[in-house]
């Protein structure tokens, strides 16, 4: 097998975050060490080494870098890291939630190259969007998508799509219109960190998604060459399992705050007996090549029955490594969903509880953020 | 827009936040956007190297030159290419 190497770094520059979201992937325990020597705060990469972390992934191939977080604008030196990483030619994307973005940031960004804006909405209208934000902060999203127009920047709306705003796809889409973006993602959620923990209240009804789908495509249709419509399927719904990642270790890396290197985001609490390589220790080059946590699911050799002789095999490449572990509790296992999966009865009953229970609401948690931890000794 | 109704006056350009590159690992030509990547053969590199204010029809014909092709056929080609790229809103036509 020849060494793939990655196309996109998701760079997590920090956990902390204005929103309180329930459906939030990050990791439910998530924690900030204390300030170690040279830290940034909290136990957070540096500038430097974040600059350091965008030249390595340059080099390894990579072309494209997404500043995510949590709330990426919470760190002052954003711009000074769009700055290089349009110096190391990777194009840039802020995935925000716009908390904080104001006429002189946006523009401060886009001179630093900012390549495009991917901008979170919670829904189309504020009391529901910000319920669910578990903030007031929806009125404020619009404020920013007009600044960033006026900047004249690329703008994405991401929406994730979930049981309580999934009836809303129009507006959401007509919003999209309304405020001139060029793409929009209409994202059904996905169980991980604290979504897997708010799943009975987060997962919608067959009927809903059914409908869902249909607006999505004849959306999709009628915008063509206006505004690109990304659509991600309800994976539980499916019969196969989405290919997770184009395949573990294939394309992507993701560097967390405190600059744990990741094959997936959601491994590193999905998947508790993975242990990752930190960029403090080690270069992206050897952890991409030779750390156990990106070999571990490389390739196919891995793979159990019914993955192992399944022509499907380098399709999906068994679906989703977190999945498994979150489901059956062995990440080796084939992705649940998978209608050959031994283990498709716990999707199922899940989808069963949801679909028996006649739209009766559950509470959900809301993402607390993260807090101080000592650094053990 | 569908591939024949586009014009040979149309002026074909890269859309707002899509970056035409060279990809150093593979010596390759990409078109880079949100989240996306998209790898070019020649032909596409030949036609989206081009759309920097030229007209379809001034396209064509360079490229008609170039190959020393049938710019008939080549015509139909570019279109296709175009049309396909302007509905994922990788190009646009002013």
């Amino acid at each position: 097998m020849t060494m793939p190497r990655p196309y996109a770094l998701l760079a997590e520059i920090t956990y902390r975050c204005p929103l309180h979201c329930p459906y939030c992937s990050n990791p439910v325990g998530a924690s900030l060490r204390r300030p170690q020597s040279g830290g940034y705060s909290n136990g957070e990469l540096t500038t430097e080494e974040w600059k350091r972390v965008i030249r390595e992934a340059a080099a390894l191939g990579v072309l494209q870098i997404g500043f995510s977080g949590g709330e990426p604008l919470a760190r002052r030196d954003l711009g000074e890291l769009i700055r290089a990483a349009r110096e190391a030619k990777l194009y840039t994307n802020l995935i925000t939630s716009g908390i904080g973005l104001d006429d002189d940031r946006v523009r401060a960004l886009r001179d630093a190259g900012l390549d495009s804006i991917q901008l979170s909405f919670q829904s189309d209208e504020s009391s529901l969007a910000d319920e669910i934000a578990g903030a007031r902060a929806h009125e404020r999203k619009l404020d920013v998508a007009a600044k960033i127009r006026a900047a004249g920047l690329p703008l994405s709306l991401n929406f994730v799509i979930h049981r309580r705003n999934i009836d809303r796809l129009s507006q959401m889409i007509e919003l999209a219109e309304a405020l001139g973006a060029e793409r929009v993602e209409l994202a059904n959620v996905q169980f991980y960190g604290w979504a897997f923990r708010n799943r009975a209240a987060l997962l919608p009804t067959r009927e809903q998604v059914d409908r869902a789908r249909d607006i999505a495509t004849a959306a999709k249709a009628r915008l063509a060459g206006k505004i690109d419509i990304f659509y991600v399927l309800p994976d539980y719904y499916e019969i196969r399992p989405k290919p997770c990642l184009n395949g573990w270790g294939q394309r992507y890396l993701t560097v967390n705050p405190v600059g744990d290197v990741l094959p997936c985001p959601t491994a590193s609490s999905a998947i508790p007996d993975l242990r990752f390589e930190n960029i403090r220790a080690r270069n992206l080059d050897w952890i991409w090549q030779e750390s156990e946590s990106f070999n571990r699911f490389r390739g196919t050799e891995w793979m159990p029955e019914p993955c192992r002789s399944c022509p499907q095999r380098e399709i999906d490449f068994g679906g989703c490594r977190c999945q498994a572990a979150l489901l059956t509790g062995n990440a080796a296992n084939t992705d649940p969903v998978c209608e050959f999966s031994p283990n498709r009865v716990t999707v199922d009953a899940q989808l069963d509880e949801i679909n028996s229970s006649n739209g009766q609401v559950h509470d959900w948690t809301y993402r607390v953020n993260p807090t101080h931890v000592p650094v053990p000794a | 827009m569908r591939a024949t109704t586009i014009s040979d006056l149309a002026r074909p350009s890269l859309a707002k936040g899509v970056r035409l590159q060279t990809d150093s690992t593979t010596g390759k030509n990409v078109l880079l956007y949100p989240e996306g990547i998209v790898e070019l053969n020649e032909t596409a590199h030949e036609i989206l190297s081009r759309c920097d204010g030229r007209t379809l029809g001034e396209i064509v014909g360079e490229l008609a030159k170039e190959y020393e092709a049938d710019s008939r056929a080549l015509a139909v080609d570019v279109r296709d290419t175009l049309s396909d790229l302007q509905r994922r809103k990788l190009i646009e036509f002013k």
